[in-house]
């Protein structure tokens, strides 16, 4: 009886992402409906907001599965999407545009972790020195570029791809390859395995570097498709391109209900479902006009609450299965 | 199992609940007079904690907001050009009728995105270049722009630099701020203050003089290089925003350079240089006008101020609200309007104080209800003359 009414409580606690993202769905409908806000528009405006956070966290959850962490994504994809735009205004080509942005943050994806893997560092430590790396490269691509203090692509050459249906194809089609290694293939499972008992995993005979770059790898992928549709949605590109980035992904997959500390509970939907929260938050903060520090504050309290439940729920004395 | 269903359950009825409520209470009915209905506008901003953005906000929600029928949204602090169109997107969202921007990433973005959602745009604070000008200036929604223009921006900087080089100085100190982030306004700012040393020095700035200097800024990636202008000497320059420990360190010895007689700064001179500077030297700022300032001024630390005025933004608030209630303000032409506005300036304590009490009103502002009012449905011509006295003798004639 005891046992029942603990995995019942279990189960609430994981449900507890998005039965509160369906609470805010509502409240937010609720003070749409009274204050006469345009819904279907602000709907199109959750989705444009949400997206970029969503891919990137979602190719992220590879890393934070590992325990790792990786502070310099935003810096990335700004690198990336400079040096995307470069690659389009040479060619005039879209498609090269993409595999660029794609190339280009693989490869500095790649070189975060192998640099961590070389020296026997923790990933955090290269990351830190990547994101530092990254500001000086961003400002030199611009330099170079000789344009001013920002790199444009012409407005016209992106306009057909900045709808909401291009956003939820790309977004659908990495999320599906995403489930698809991480739930279906043994990838995940390994990942998960090494993030909750790296030692184990070791003894094991799981090789955690080689996971570790795999993992940056797809983290890359999704850093790469993220800058691609921040061209897409705003075509002119300066040194604070994406700074919000790196934060959001944190608060998105914490607020998703994923544990930082990742391992055995991580789960892809997170990043989907605690980027929807965050954005559906900041409307309802909008919609009421409140001042920016207060709507601040507030989304630190919840913030600290979420955690609070997330750890409260991870009490257990045996392991997670 | 079954109390997992019942939980979901229990939280979609919630959420349906919540909507029914809602959409009963909403709707209301349009008002055949447009000043009756509040008109709400939207506010971008890049900058929400510096003084001068703390005052411009003051000034629209605590004095604008108590005497018109408006309410203002404004947007958090926006960094990039995305961000801006995500701000825009919200606003529109909210039934915002109009506008004013003070952010700047992506300018024309901004009105475009505008005029194809039918909603009033203006600058404040600001201008657009020549040729973003020529481009939008027949745009039906886009209001226009009053505020410093970049030639406003380079004087204000000869101006300083020249009212310390008239009374001797030759050995100066620079903070040039953003220019390194390639921000216009710091680099002009900087290029007319490196253009009164050529004037006075009788030398160049490595072989540019006047407006070639902001050139030769902008090629060597908004550095401003120490040396020697003829009689002049730059002996120490510090730039960007690191606000570390070697960044204030640069300060402070730029500051306590024995060959440094005079410090000029782009903006934020009084974070940059105040706390370093010892006794007997001057500093000059562009900024605006705070209790702080008015203090620096008092205690002979800051020796000059050319600072923007809270109520400046008055005016593109008026031809907003104007063109929202279907009276646009357009050149003979009928295109947007394009106007210059200069900064208020201090050489000693009582000039800065006296702008201050002014400038901080909530009450009385240098623009007032009754000023602005006169805007409303105004010609060009009288808009145009309204805006171009806008010093403090004129505004308080």
């Amino acid at each position: 009886m005891k046992n029942k009414s603990k995995n019942i409580s279990a189960k609430l606690m994981e449900a507890a992402p998005v039965a509160g993202l369906v609470i805010l769905l509502g409240i937010f409908l609720a003070i749409a409906a009274a204050k006469n806000v345009n819904i279907p528009y602000s709907f199109k405006n959750i989705v444009n907001q949400s997206i970029i956070t969503m891919i990137v966290a979602t190719g992220a959850i590879y890393i934070y599965t590992l325990g790792a962490f990786d502070i310099s994504l935003g810096a990335s994809m700004c690198v990336s999407a400079l040096v995307g735009a470069m690659a389009y205004n040479a060619t005039q080509s879209v498609v090269v545009m993409l595999l660029v942005c794609v190339g280009c943050a693989v490869l500095i994806s790649l070189t975060s972790s192998v640099l961590a893997s070389v020296f026997n560092l923790p990933v955090f430590v290269t990351t830190i020195a990547m994101l530092s790396l990254l500001n000086a490269l961003s400002l030199v691509l611009i330099r170079v570029n000789g344009t001013g203090d920002v790199i444009q692509v012409p407005a016209m050459a992106v306009m057909k791809l900045n709808t909401v249906w291009f956003k939820l194809l790309v977004m659908a089609a990495f999320t599906a390859l995403c489930v698809l290694t991480f739930n279906y293939m043994k990838l995940g499972r390994q990942q998960k395995f090494t993030g909750g008992n790296p030692l184990c995993a070791k003894l094991s005979g799981l090789n955690a570097k080689k996971l570790s770059i795999i993992g940056f790898m797809m983290a890359g992928l999704g850093v790469g498709l993220g800058a691609f549709l921040t061209i897409t949605y705003a075509p002119t590109l300066s040194r604070n391109t994406a700074s919000s980035v790196g934060m959001d992904v944190i608060i998105s997959i914490v607020f998703g209900g994923m544990p930082v500390s990742g391992g055995a509970r991580s789960k892809i939907h997170a990043a989907i479902v605690g980027a929807l929260s965050m954005t559906l938050l900041s409307q309802i903060m909008l919609m009421l006009n409140l001042d920016s520090g207060i709507s601040q504050m507030i989304k630190a309290v919840i913030f600290l609450a979420v955690v609070y439940v997330s750890m409260f729920s991870s009490r257990k004395t045996i392991l997670p299965r | 199992m079954k109390s997992f269903r019942k939980f979901f359950v229990l939280c979609l009825s919630f959420v349906m609940m919540l909507t029914l409520t809602a959409c009963s209470s909403g709707g209301g009915s349009a008002d055949a007079d447009p000043t009756q209905k509040t008109v709400k506008i939207g506010v971008l901003v890049s900058d929400t904690t510096s003084a001068e953005a703390l005052s411009f906000r003051s000034y629209y929600e605590k004095y604008i907001q108590s005497v018109y029928n408006v309410e203002f949204m404004y947007s958090d602090e926006l960094t990039d050009a995305a961000a801006e169109q995500s701000a825009i997107d919200n606003f529109i969202a909210n039934n915002c009728q109009a506008i004013i921007s003070f952010a700047s990433s992506d300018r024309p973005a901004q009105i475009e995105k505008c005029e194809q959602e039918g909603v009033y745009y203006a600058v404040a604070t600001g201008t657009l270049t020549d040729d973003q000008y020529e481009q939008f200036k027949s745009y039906s929604h886009y209001v226009g722009a009053i505020g410093p223009d970049l030639a406003a921006e380079y004087q204000a900087g000869y101006d300083m630099a020249k009212h310390f080089l008239d009374q001797g100085y030759t050995k100066f100190g620079m903070f040039t701020g953003a220019s390194v982030y390639f921000t216009e306004m710091h680099i002009y700012r900087a290029a007319g203050m490196l253009a009164a040393m050529c004037e006075a020095g009788k030398g160049d700035y490595s072989g540019a003089t006047g407006y070639d200097i902001v050139g030769k800024i902008m090629a060597d990636g908004g550095n401003v290089s120490t040396g020697k202008i003829g009689s002049v000497e730059v002996n120490g320059v510090v730039s960007g925003y690191d606000f570390d420990d070697a960044w204030f360190g640069k300060l402070a010895a730029v500051a306590n350079d024995p060959n440094v007689d005079v410090l000029l700064a782009v903006g934020s001179g009084q974070t940059a240089f105040a706390g370093f500077k010892p006794e007997g030297k001057m500093l000059g700022d562009i900024d605006c006008y705070t209790a702080d300032s008015v203090a620096l001024m008092e205690s002979g630390t800051l020796n000059y101020l050319a600072g923007k005025f809270s109520a400046s933004i008055g005016p593109i608030f008026a031809a907003t609200l104007s063109a929202v209630y279907g009276k646009p303000v357009r050149t003979a032409e009928g295109n947007a309007l394009a106007l210059s506005q200069g900064y208020w300036i201090a050489t000693d304590a009582e000039m800065a104080k006296k702008y201050f009490e002014v400038d901080s009103s909530t009450t009385n502002p240098a623009y007032t209800k009754e000023k602005l009012d006169t805007l409303i449905g105004a010609s060009y011509d009288d808009f145009a003359k309204f805006v171009a006295a806008y010093s403090f003798e004129e505004i308080q004639k």
